[in-house]
């Protein structure tokens, strides 16, 4: 009874990263490539007017509860799946600290850490308003 | 095995610069919060960003983005396997499913971003 319970650990928390991994992987392939473009290359050229170009635009939408919410389910799903991607990245590349459980705690805990300073960011910055 | 192994083979190649895929797009998501964080130090502090070092940094990231958006949608089709009526969904349906929800996800986005800038 004990020797399962003790198995089922590990196993429990490689579902919690594969699934955020995989999340991770599915919204960062819908969502982030629009947002390079238009926030990254149109907007910035001039070619198409985007929210972050001009301040007060920019302010408005970030004060908008479900753009803070969207934002920190893209960000916070995104590190998870950059932790373990990265860190079977660096293992490929002959790392193989890069597997070990210390190397876990540092990459899924910096994705912990980014996902609070997303909060701490979102919750500081732009006053809430649904106008 | 050898360090260099991956790049012995176009298919190892790939594979690896589809896993390098994070190191670019984690640093664009960094500056994404660096650019929310600076919406709070006020008009007189805020300038756009138009920088041309940082429209090329992105299309890098777009190219590396967008690798990453068609393997893993891909893969979708291998990976998710659903019956309706006993039958099972062909991986082809699956795929161009996820590609339209890309687009649509696409549209919605570019919308929301747009609409705001009026």
């Amino acid at each position: 009874m004990s020797t399962e319970k003790q198995n089922s650990r590990p196993a429990l928390s490689h579902l919690f990263f594969w699934f955020m991994f995989a999340q991770g992987g599915v919204i960062t392939a819908l969502l982030l490539p629009v947002h390079v473009l238009l926030q990254g290359i149109l907007g910035p050229l001039g070619l198409v007017t985007v929210a972050d170009q001009h301040y007060d635009t920019w302010v408005e939408v970030l004060g908008n509860p479900l753009v803070k919410l969207y934002l920190l389910v893209l960000i916070m799903f995104a590190f998870f799946h950059f932790a373990h991607r990265i860190r079977y990245f660096l293992n490929d590349l002959g790392f193989h600290a890069a597997r070990s459980v210390a190397a876990e705690v540092v990459f899924y805990g910096g994705a912990v850490v980014v996902t609070l300073i997303t909060i701490w960011i979102l919750l500081t910055t732009a006053p809430m308003s649904f106008g | 095995m050898p360090v260099d192994w991956w790049t012995r083979q176009r298919h190892y190649f790939l594979y690896m610069l589809r896993e390098f895929s994070s190191v670019p797009m984690a640093l664009w998501l960094i500056w994404l919060l660096w650019e929310i964080k600076r919406a709070g130090s006020g008009a007189a502090h805020y300038y756009p960003p138009r920088s041309a070092v940082f429209v090329a940094f992105s299309v890098v990231v777009l190219a590396f983005s967008l690798y990453h958006s068609y393997t893993f949608l891909k893969l979708a089709g291998v990976i998710i396997r659903i019956k309706v009526f006993d039958r099972p969904i062909p991986p082809k349906v699956i795929v161009a499913t996820m590609f339209a929800t890309w687009a649509a996800a696409s549209v919605v986005v570019g919308f929301v971003l747009w609409w705001f800038s009026r």
